[in-house]
């Protein structure tokens, strides 16, 4: 008798576990799946989670050289307060951040963060104050031709004709715009990294920035006639391939012919 | 010349007396060996590659076939090379297309054509034209003193003969006829030489004349970011054009930080409109446009030769082979809040010239 109330009361338990189970699975599904009625809560809230992630991120990755609160170390790192999402996009998503030593230039490397995690970065710099340079949603391509000559104008001086870059003083370089994304230029022209000047919305409007990159990006995207851009830096290296390919060609011609005869 | 054979080589001796030229049994190539034997020529080897009595041989053929491809191929290459330029409407288009290969597949035409010619010829020569060998002697180094006497008074009696020294009015006429024939040859070479003015020493920028962008949009001072910079020229007809390639002139907006650190000559003390400095943008070295700006060690950079200018420090040279600052222009802000310049630049600007006044 003793037994047999144990076993259905362990039955009763298990199917209550079960249940159990299958609502809380149900329920966590419905709140995943569906959109929130209380969305500007639930915004608001994740904001918050995601300015202490980037808080969490920023003491274990930025802190050693932006200081306590991002106000910057003296000969390490600048104070980060008001740079923008748009400066902490750029810097980190191109792996520039975080800088593994102090040297002429921060180079470009696969980032140590995913996107989300440079959005919490980004959230926890914007929330330390200051109105820092953001960079538009959407479509960041324009008129490619009016970015020809903006890009000729403004950027070929130091990114070369062809975005290809080019060497500043003591081991700095203006560095090729190959890899680069919309985002990313975009953000480095709003923000002046490092040594680039800084490109402000009333210099060069948010259109003509679009501009800009639409031209930029078309000259990775085109094909090189003859089949290798060559670094892409115009007649120079043009002119030493052939040099040395067409006129080496020529010399060991000329040894055949003279040997065969 | 085909008509030469072994037999013949004897007659080309130059030790021999020559040959009768009358002689009916004379052949083309015995005057060949004659005319050569006489120019000091002695054909030592001449042998016929194939024996042109017999038929054709199986080799002489397949050469000749070899030879012909060469030059059909020229033929062919040729026509495909005009017809490639005069029937394919060619336009850039973006991107990977067909339009890539208009230049490679002309130039690949001529190529192959006169690679074609080439090959043709070398061909012939090799594999179908007799061997020769001809050996022609040369004195080495300089002529006998015989030579050089019998010479030298071959030419000096030829002046003998004018008699130049009897008749001094043709010696006059001939002078004054010829020199200015010299001055002909000289004078346009005047004509390139053009008195500058005043150019030197002025750009296109006065008193009041607005700072404007290259599409002729005059500049606030909002517009720029604090670390930032912009090409601006004088806001005159023209004066975004070649006609005043002196004024491109670079205005700086400096960040507080960095105006603070300005040490300048008092001599350009009021040039400056609160953090914006504007200097030309003309390098002082050989003129190139020295625009590639640091904005975080504030320098200027010239990418032609390298040259460096402090931009805190009145863009004086600091590395390079410039040797004098970029000049600056004086600046302000007018009624309406744009930039002017108020006055020209007060050095002449870019490269050092004859006359600057250093």
């Amino acid at each position: 008798m003793k037994l047999l109330f144990d076993g259905k009361r362990k039955e009763r338990c298990r199917r209550f576990a079960v249940l159990l189970l299958a609502l809380v699975t149900l329920g966590g599904l419905y709140t995943a799946f569906a959109p929130g009625s209380t969305a500007q809560d639930e915004s608001a809230a994740d904001d918050a989670a995601s300015i202490q992630a980037g808080k969490v991120l920023f003491e274990q990755g930025c802190i050693s050289c932006h200081g306590r609160g991002a106000e910057g170390v003296t000969d390490r790192g600048p104070s980060l307060v008001g740079v923008g999402a748009a400066s902490v996009e750029f810097q980190v998503s191109t792996g520039r951040m975080p800088l593994p030593r102090q040297e002429a230039q921060a180079e470009r490397k696969p980032s140590s963060y995913s996107p989300d995690e440079i959005a919490a970065l980004a959230a926890y710099i914007e929330s330390l104050g200051g109105e820092g340079p953001t960079i538009p949603d959407g479509d960041l391509r324009g008129d490619v031709v009016l970015g020809g000559e903006l890009f000729r104008l403004n950027c070929a001086s130091c990114h070369g004709f062809s975005g290809g870059g080019g060497a500043l003083s003591d081991g700095k370089f203006a560095p090729s715009l190959a890899d680069a994304t919309d985002r990313q230029l975009y953000a480095a022209m709003q923000t002046g990294p490092e040594n680039m000047p800084k490109f402000g919305d009333n210099q060069i409007t948010p259109e003509e920035k679009k501009a800009i990159i639409a031209y930029a990006q078309s000259m990775k995207a085109d094909k090189d006639p003859g089949g290798a851009g060559i670094g892409r830096t115009g007649p120079v290296p043009e002119g030493l391939v052939v040099f040395l390919i067409g006129i080496g060609g020529l010399l060991v011609a000329t040894l055949w012919i003279a040997g065969k005869s | 010349m085909s008509q030469g054979s072994a037999s013949n080589r004897g007659s080309g001796d130059p030790d021999s007396t020559g040959i009768n030229l009358d002689d009916p049994a004379v052949t083309e190539f015995d005057l060949v060996a004659e005319g050569a034997r006489r120019d000091g020529v002695e054909i030592v080897r001449y042998r016929p590659r194939f024996d042109t009595d017999s038929p054709k041989s199986a080799a002489e053929k397949r050469i000749e076939r070899t030879i012909a491809l060469c030059f059909v191929l020229t033929g062919v290459a040729a026509f495909a090379f005009v017809g490639i330029f005069g029937f394919w409407e060619w336009k850039y288009q973006f991107g990977a297309g067909a339009d890539k290969w208009f230049t490679p597949l002309l130039g690949t035409a001529m190529g192959v054509a006169l690679l074609g010619i080439g090959f043709g010829l070398i061909l012939w020569h090799k594999k179908l034209m007799p061997e020769e060998v001809a050996i022609q002697d040369r004195h080495d180094g300089a002529s006998s003193d015989e030579d050089r006497v019998l010479t030298g008074a071959t030419i000096t009696h030829l002046a003998a003969e004018t008699g130049i020294k009897r008749r001094p009015l043709l010696k006059g006429a001939v002078a004054f006829g010829l020199a200015p024939v010299g001055l002909m040859a000289v004078a346009p070479l005047g004509a390139l030489i053009k008195d500058p003015g005043n150019e030197l020493y002025t750009t296109g920028f006065t008193g009041g004349v607005r700072l404007v962008r290259l599409d002729g949009s005059p500049v606030r001072p909002d517009d720029l970011a604090a670390g930032g910079i912009e090409t601006v020229f004088p806001g005159i007809p023209g004066g975004t054009t070649n006609e005043h390639a002196d004024s491109p002139t670079l205005l700086i907006h400096l960040r507080e930080a960095d105006a603070v650190k300005v040490r300048i000559s008092p001599k350009y003390a009021d040039f400056h409109y609160e953090n914006y400095y504007a200097y030309s943008k003309i390098c002082t070295h050989a003129g190139c446009p020295a625009s590639l700006y640091e904005q975080q060690t504030q320098r200027l950079l010239c990418p032609c030769h390298q040259s460096q200018f402090d931009v805190l420090r009145g863009c004086k040279p600091i590395f390079g082979p410039a040797t004098r600052a970029l000049p600056q222009l004086p600046i302000s802000v007018d009624s309406q809040g744009f930039f002017i310049a108020t006055s020209d630049y007060k050095e002449p600007i870019g490269p050092a010239f004859w006359e600057r006044p250093s």
